[in-house]
């Protein structure tokens, strides 16, 4: 029950010198929500990019669902049921495509779009496709935007552009989902329903793991925290450990910590 | 919306089967004209899919626009091939050339794309020139019969004038239905954000490929149509210049729409009928309208055509 999704072990990247991750080392358990914190530049991006494909480390080991996915592919890491948003927002824009567009690329694993799919097995295509479709509506109404379905992305306020990629990565399916910064440029109340949202996406049995600066957030959703520091794993444990520790007050946290019900 | 479409389609189609017998009056050099205009809406469609859909910029489509002349030159004139054969197999060589070219050539962006593509083109057209046994070198392969199928022969211009369109309505419906099925969504992801559609399982490298092989096999056709068309062949027809010429009929036409560079071409290739008196200032012309699309309609001329459109229609229900 307990078993780790996910396991990041020993993992090191450096850029040109700079020692973005330095032997990192931490496990993510299925159907827990994870934050990873730390002040900008510990190697949080970093880390994401490592874990999804988008970037070779220099060393260490990624297992995801028992498989070691370093040297695979970013597409390929996606397909064993990994899914992830953006720090800075990268919704597809281009030739008018829309909202909805947008979550449909989402279920791409399940269509799997060929030129002789879209020519000559048109029957079925159509088919699948209007699925793809109903199942991207249920997507677009949980987080609440079913009305702006024909929009075109980049007209939306920064926070429903951060649902539409929500929306689109829940698309396919994942077993664990990865959040960079998903509350960033956020206002209260945005953040406010955006915790129901993970709660939500949490009990359908996703894993999550979050890089978030917002503490409101991450000690509300939270399991358990892991605390980057200059590309070191500085701490590791559950948020009333983490709120309390002295060596992350002074390298991140400072006084505040937006633990909920607060000691006092 | 749906009722309009087929609307057009029916005053398309019907324009397209009474030009002959009226505007074209049964005219070899009519139906000519309109002849050329077909063969370049395919060249035009078929990069759109290619740049304006996958977002793969290439400078040498004209390349596999070469490749389908010669091989259906070559095949029916050296080896006694039948027309149709060396349509099909000239498909087949431009597929398969995009193919082995594909991987290592869209894994390029951008400038270094644009430039190895053009290379592409050039390669083409200096083994043309070399292999002058076989093609007849830079003066041209002389000769190329008609196109026939087993028991007709399109040797009247206005029966291949029937041929070129058919196909050009393929080319058009068979362009729109890819773009507008899941394999188009995946194909605008690609050329919206490599990354993000790498997140969702998207193998970009192998759907670039898939549409280059697809785009270089319907330039292909347009080349076995040309060739049989003329019957003769020179490598000019092939070189950076048409492919340039192609690519400014996506910008002008409107670029990633399907009808638009196919309105491009039209407008293009019939300009020079309206504008003959002026002949000697016909590349300045082109350029100056050009530059007045790009600046003042970014959405080419049917994005123009589009605003017309909304407009009589808000006009209409309001």
């Amino acid at each position: 029950m307990s078993e780790d999704i996910l396991k990041v072990v020993d993992v090191t990247k450096s850029f040109e010198g700079v020692h973005a991750l330095v032997d990192v080392r931490f496990g993510v358990t299925r159907g827990h929500v994870k934050a990873l914190i730390g002040p900008n530049g510990a190697g949080k991006t970093t880390l994401l990019n490592v874990i999804n494909g988008l970037l070779d480390p220099d060393r260490g080991h990624v297992y995801f669902r028992g498989h070691d996915v370093i040297g695979m592919a970013a597409n390929e890491i996606s397909l064993l049921g990994l899914s992830r948003t953006f720090q800075l927002i990268r919704l597809f824009t281009v030739n008018n495509a829309t909202v909805l567009d947008n979550v449909m690329v989402g279920a791409h694993k399940m269509l799997k779009p060929t030129i002789s799919s879209a020519l000559f097995f048109r029957a079925s295509t159509a088919r699948q496709e209007k699925a793809v479709r109903e199942k991207a509506m249920e997507a677009l109404a949980f987080v609440g935007l079913e009305e702006e379905r024909d929009t075109p992305p980049g007209t939306l306020s920064f926070g429903n552009q951060r649902l539409v990629e929500l929306a689109r990565s829940l698309m396919a399916e994942p077993e664990l989902l990865l959040l960079d910064e998903p509350a960033s440029g956020l206002n209260d109340a945005e953040v406010e329903r955006f915790i129901e949202l993970l709660a939500a996406i949490r009990q359908k049995g996703i894993t999550i793991l979050l890089v978030e600066h917002n503490m409101k957030l991450v000690m509300n959703i939270s399991d358990e925290i892991v605390v980057l520091d200059f590309g070191k794993r500085l701490a590791e444990g559950d948020p009333a450990a983490i709120c309390t520790d002295p060596a992350v007050i002074e390298a991140y946290l400072g006084a505040e910590c937006g633990l909920e019900g607060g000691e006092g | 919306m749906k009722t309009l479409g087929r609307i057009w389609w029916i005053i398309l189609l019907l324009f397209i089967v009474l030009y002959p017998p009226t505007l074209g009056g049964m005219s070899a050099y009519k139906s000519g004209i309109m002849i050329f205009v077909g063969i370049y809406i395919i060249l035009a469609v078929s990069l759109d899919l290619l740049m304006g859909f996958a977002g793969q910029i290439s400078v040498g489509h004209a390349a596999f626009f070469a490749i389908g002349a010669y091989v259906s030159g070559i095949l029916t004139v050296k080896y006694g091939a039948s027309p149709l054969v060396a349509l099909i197999a000239g498909m087949a060589l431009s597929g398969a050339v995009a193919w082995a070219v594909g991987r290592p050539l869209l894994a390029l962006k951008e400038y270094y794309l644009a430039m190895a593509t053009l290379a592409l083109n050039e390669i083409i057209v200096t083994l043309i020139i070399g292999l002058q046994w076989l093609t007849g070198g830079a003066s041209g392969l002389r000769d190329v019969p008609s196109f026939s199928v087993p028991g007709f022969s399109f040797d009247n211009h206005v029966h291949y004038y029937y041929l070129v369109w058919a196909m050009v309505l393929l080319v058009v419906a068979s362009s729109l239905a890819l773009v507008r099925s899941p394999f188009g969504r995946t194909l605008v992801a690609i050329h919206s954000d490599e990354t993000a559609a790498k997140t969702f399982g998207i193998d970009c490298a192998a759907y670039k490929v898939r549409v280059y092989v697809f785009s270089a096999m319907y330039a292909s056709l347009a080349g076995s149509l040309f060739a049989h068309y003329m019957g003769f062949l020179a490598p000019d027809d092939f070189g950076v210049l048409t492919s340039i010429n192609i690519l400014v009929m996506l910008y002008l036409g409107g670029i990633g729409t399907i009808w638009g560079p196919a309105l491009g071409a039209v407008f293009l290739k019939l300009l020079p009928e309206f504008t003959y008196q002026f002949q000697d200032y016909e590349l300045l012309l082109n350029g100056v309208i050009l530059i007045v699309v790009l600046v003042f309609m970014p959405g080419g001329l049917f994005g123009i055509l589009k605003s017309v459109a909304e407009r009589v229609n808000a006009r209409g229900s309001g």
